[in-house]
């Protein structure tokens, strides 16, 4: 066994340790020379007082606390389902100000044009007419909903509740890689990495001036119910889950008894003379706005999908005479498509009038010929994506794909170019992970939350999934994914935000 | 006014529970039953399976394998691990309704029973396995009653816990005084045996000292007013839930009260001479298929009802 305070000095003092080896992605925590950046000096200082020891005791019982708390999702085996945790990391991401003023200025403007967009595309369609989006390439996405044209939503807030996915080149620039504006998910792992991460640095989390994230619940609340459409008195919000099945039902848990609103599955609720109801124990009770946490397809079997289960019959027809609001509305995917992200810039100068202050990925888009003809010179350099696909399903990444596979796909884009977008292969930024015991760089992503209805509202905290596996660029949790939290510094160090 | 669905929850995580903690005291009972006298485990074996309705179990297997199937068999309808997960599943379904105190206890001794180390544990002390259980099982109980607001999710949970657990003492009951009430009747292990399994050696000898006879258990674990497993306790539970639920509902919502009341009055007004001269059997057969009418009740009134009677015009 080695002693203790030999371990201290392996992770070295307050610049960057031995054994953290700089790669070409911007590096959250140390510069290129390897000093430790500014808004990282107090927990650098932390860190290098504790033991590996003491760390790896942090680390135990911070995922103790969240098998605990049931913060787990559900793997289905061939005989048994067993529950994991998300792996999470005990090191927070940290973000200065100024880096945060930017990006919630970005995102809050992004928001305001997409809901602005969103209005244009289910009312007089003057985007359209005016050519800077394609015609066919709104009314022809399967995510368009024909059902929601010319129906009024409160302050055009058809996004109530946005989770935005950014991303941090090589010269530490942070860009928009993808809008999500369906049902995002993750806002519970904020709040439960910044739960935790309060236990494992005190002081630190003291003393460097954190934004509090903890008002999420209740603002969400007031955004949902500013959103009924009634204005009954105070009206009856519920959040709708698919159920206990769904990996992402922790969540929907959660939020509903931190807004003290009942969680309901799709029978509980049943639609009469075009309102809606929940069954109680005392009879039935009227429902006035819906958080739904589930995808448009399955929320009304009689409009969209006739084989869910899941919903509610009669519940889009509710919806449409205004007896009930359906928070995000049904059709907001029509602004997320991979396609019409590479126009969010162009939509965002069409209608406010300003240039994007957070940028896109460089991406094109394979049904104009010319960039076709780019992509298939360079699909060794680049990731190509299905439009319609999720979740790394139909991509191709050129760098890491064999011959043949460029080959095969190559077909595919030409067979199919419209369905198909291409991006250069980004190096994420990495941060400091702590693995088996040492302190090593992994690629992160960024995922701050927006909510939206007669104003826009970004909440100074995001959660930031970590790719664990070494070199991996892949952060999602179904492919070896974590989290770990994120703290937004207030202006000056030292004073904590109100 | 609650999700109709929640309050089933509530209402099976209260019954949950209660099932495991009998399950699980009667089979430690039965452990050390059978370590005092050999054939003492027959019996006890046999009062600990009739807990799950099992009357005529057929080939009797070793008390210690009786046991590890009773607590950790997942494949065996009612066994402790069964009743924890579906407890456990019941609460994550209303983990909104709950308090972080409750899941905590709960889903801890949940992954506790589910753990590979379980099977090792048992193996190593199985009545120290059994007894940690029980006591994991009162702190979650101490947790609902401290922390959990006693309004009607509360009442659901425990109209649950009463109704299934005056139908375990009736069953435990039976078994010992329906067909061999003699033979029994001076077996002084056999009676510690049951009080024991029954939670009730020591309220017992406080009320009647040292003295355990046959009449005096059947008197006290059928109509003690203050033990807190007597069937006549239970039935008062179950009816003062009822009640609560009842109140400022309309008419139709009383139906289960009227049921729960009458069984209540059936035991606040008997006297242990009657049911001796006609036999235990009788009595517990009318509470358990009492509790059974009450339990349907409730579901029909509260969680399963027509909808077309309730929307409104």
């Amino acid at each position: 066994m080695t002693p203790k305070s030999t371990q201290k000095v392996t992770l070295g003092h307050t610049g960057r340790p031995e054994g953290y080896v700089l790669g070409a992605a911007f590096d959250e925590m140390f510069s290129p020379d390897g000093a430790t950046r500014k808004e990282y000096a107090l927990l650098r200082e932390r860190i290098s007082t504790l033991g590996q020891e003491e760390l790896a005791d942090r680390q135990q019982t911070l995922e103790r606390s969240f098998l605990l708390q049931g913060i787990t999702f559900t793997v289905y085996g061939a005989e048994s389902a067993t529950e994991r945790i998300i792996p999470t990391d005990l090191f927070p991401r940290i973000i200065a100000a100024p880096d945060w003023e930017r990006i919630e200025n970005g995102l809050s403007q992004r928001l305001r044009a997409l809901n602005l967009f969103l209005a244009d595309i289910y009312g007089a369609q003057q985007i359209l007419s005016d050519g800077v989006v394609p015609r066919d390439l709104i009314l022809g996405a399967p995510s368009y909903r024909r059902e929601m044209q010319h129906l009024f939503v409160p302050y055009s807030a058809y996004v109530n509740v946005c989770g935005s996915d950014l991303i941090r080149g090589e010269n530490g620039e942070f860009f928009v890689l993808e809008d999500n504006l369906r049902v995002p998910s993750g806002v519970s792992y904020m709040l439960a990495n910044r739960e935790a991460s309060r236990r494992t640095f005190p002081d630190t989390f003291q003393q460097a001036g954190v934004r509090a994230v903890e008002r999420y619940p209740d603002l969400l609340l007031a955004t949902l119910k500013s959103m009924a459409s009634d204005r009954r008195g105070n009206p009856q919000v519920v959040v709708l889950t698919p159920g206990v099945y769904n990996s992402a039902y922790y969540e929907h848990a959660y939020l509903a008894r931190l807004m003290g609103v009942p969680l309901v599955e799709g029978r509980d609720l049943v639609v009469h003379d075009n309102r809606v109801y929940m069954r109680t124990t005392d009879g039935v009770r009227r429902v006035d706005v819906i958080y739904r946490r589930v995808d448009d397809d399955f929320i009304d079997p009689l409009t969209f999908r006739r084989d869910s289960s899941l919903g509610v019959a009669g519940l889009f027809n509710a919806y449409r005479v205004g007896h009930v609001a359906i928070c995000n509305a049904p059709g907001t995917g029509v602004a997320d498509d991979k396609a019409v992200y590479a126009y969010v810039p162009a939509i965002i100068r069409y209608y406010l009038g300003e240039d994007a202050v957070l940028p896109n990925v460089e991406t094109y888009l394979c049904r104009e010929s010319k960039q076709l003809s780019h992509v298939l010179a360079n699909l060794d350099k680049l990731v190509v994506k299905a439009v319609g696909a999720s979740g790394g399903y139909g991509m191709l990444v050129g760098p890491h794909a064999s011959a043949e596979e460029r080959a095969a796909f190559a077909e595919a884009l030409k067979a199919d170019p419209a369905n198909y977008i291409a991006q250069p292969t980004i190096q994420l930024s990495t941060a400091p992970c702590l693995i088996d015991g040492t302190m090593e760089p992994r690629h992160v992503d960024l995922r701050p939350f927006i909510l939206s209805s007669d104003r826009v509202v970004v909440t100074p905290g995001a959660l930031t999934r970590v790719a664990l596996k070494r070199g991996s660029l892949v952060v999602n949790s179904s492919q070896g994914g974590g989290s770990k939290d994120t703290w937004v510094l207030a202006e000056s160090a030292g004073e904590t935000d109100a | 006014m609650m999700l109709a669905r929640v309050a089933d929850s509530l209402y099976w995580i209260g019954r949950y529970l209660e099932r495991a903690e009998h399950l699980s005291r009667v089979s430690a009972v039965m452990l050390n039953a059978a370590l005092d006298r050999a054939d003492l485990a027959g019996e006890a074996t046999q009062m600990a399976l009739a807990a799950l309705g099992d009357s005529k179990p057929g080939r009797l297997a070793l008390p210690v394998e009786s046991a590890r199937a009773l607590a950790l068999d997942r494949e065996r309808e009612g066994s402790v691990v069964v009743s924890l997960s579906r407890a456990r599943e019941n609460a994550r379904q209303v983990r909104d309704q709950i308090t972080t105190e409750v899941w905590e206890r709960l889903n801890m001794l949940y992954l506790r029973v589910v753990d590979v180390r379980a099977n090792r544990a048992f193996n190593a002390d199985a009545p120290g396995f059994l007894q940690e259980t029980i006591a994991d099982l009162h702190l979650v109980m101490g947790a609902v009653g401290a922390t959990m607001s006693h309004g009607e999710g509360w009442r659901f949970m425990g109209a649950g816990t009463h109704i299934e657990r005056a139908q375990l003492m009736a069953r435990l009951l039976k078994v010992h005084f329906d067909k061999s009430l003699q033979p029994a009747a001076d077996d002084h292990l056999a009676l510690v045996t049951l009080l024991r399994m029954a939670c009730a050696l020591e309220p017992y000898l406080r009320v009647y000292t040292a003295d355990v006879a046959a009449r005096h258990i059947l008197e006290f674990l059928l109509f003690n007013e203050e033990f807190p497993r007597s069937i006549r306790f239970s039935t008062g539970c179950i009816e003062d839930h009822l009640g609560h639920l009842a109140r400022g509902r309309e008419g139709y919502c009383g139906e289960p009260l009227r049921l729960a009341g009458r069984l209540n009055a059936r035991l606040a007004y008997a006297v242990v001479e009657d049911v001796e001269a006609m036999g235990a059997g009788a009595l517990l057969a009318t509470v358990e298929s009492e509790c059974a009418t009450i339990h349907q009740a409730l579901h029909d009134t509260f969680i399963d009802y027509p909808l077309e009677s309730r929307l409104p015009a």
